[in-house]
């Protein structure tokens, strides 16, 4: 997962681009693939939650997520996935 | 400390984090009908119940003509101080694409990429504090389906 977060005027933009087939339980009969995809993505700087995002079988693969929230530099953001099977994955980096 | 148990703590520690630190709302667990909705009303209907939203006050940004219906750059904005953001759309088996808390002081900025299996409606639900929903409808063009099509 890549993550750049960039703060401009107080307003932190944030990108992530997370590595995932996100198969949709229709698309995986179909294609004879097990059907898993990101179902939650929540990115939260110390204990507080920035963004939360819950997802579908429908978004795409290798998905790009982008969000803003009011932050400051130097400030840890950790984004972390989870998908249907449980499986996740984080990433923290530094507001830039 | 032998490996094994230094793992083992490691693990431990991993499982319970996230539990005791998430405030988010799973929309995955608390509302498991509204993911398999099949027409957008339908999953409005199992999220937010029965509604009539105003269309006004959100924004969709996405391709009039998109060329991989595979990956479709979406973008939903509003002012509006809101509670939820959510994204349907009626060309795919089932229509819940995707459910936004947002948290407080939050900015309604999402962008994401997202599948259709070809030409169809997306819609945007935003969820306001003040108890009222906003819409906004954006009809598409995909010409070649992404949804495994």
């Amino acid at each position: 997962m890549k993550v750049k977060a960039k703060e401009k005027n107080g307003i932190v933009k944030v990108k992530v681009l997370a590595k995932h087939q996100n198969i949709g339980p229709e698309e995986g009969e179909k294609k004879k693939k097990e059907a898993n995809f990101i179902t939650s993505v929540v990115a939260k700087v110390g204990d507080t939650v920035v963004y939360e995002m819950n997802g579908s079988g429908f978004m795409s693969k290798n998905p790009l997520y982008k969000f803003k929230f009011k932050g400051k530099k130097g400030d840890e953001i950790e984004v972390t996935w989870t998908d249907l099977k449980g499986n996740t994955k984080s990433k923290k980096v530094k507001i830039k | 400390m032998d490996r094994r148990k230094f793992l083992g703590l490691g693990l431990a520690v991993l499982a319970l984090a996230p539990l005791t630190k998430l405030n988010a709302t799973d929309y995955r667990k608390e509302k498991p009908d509204a993911w398999k909705a099949v027409k957008p009303a339908d999953g409005i209907k199992a999220l937010y119940g029965d509604i009539t939203p105003e269309e006004k006050g959100v924004t969709i940004k996405a391709p009039k003509l998109a060329e991989n219906g595979g990956k479709i750059p979406v973008v939903v904005k509003s002012d509006i101080e809101a509670k939820s953001v959510a994204i349907f759309q009626d060309a795919n088996p089932r229509a819940t694409v995707a459910v936004w808390t947002v948290p407080e002081g939050g900015i309604v900025d999402y962008a994401i990429t997202m599948k259709m299996k070809g030409s169809g409606k997306i819609t945007a639900i935003v969820e306001g504090k003040d108890g009222k929903f906003y819409s906004k409808v954006l009809p598409i063009e995909v010409s070649k389906g992404g949804c495994g099509g």
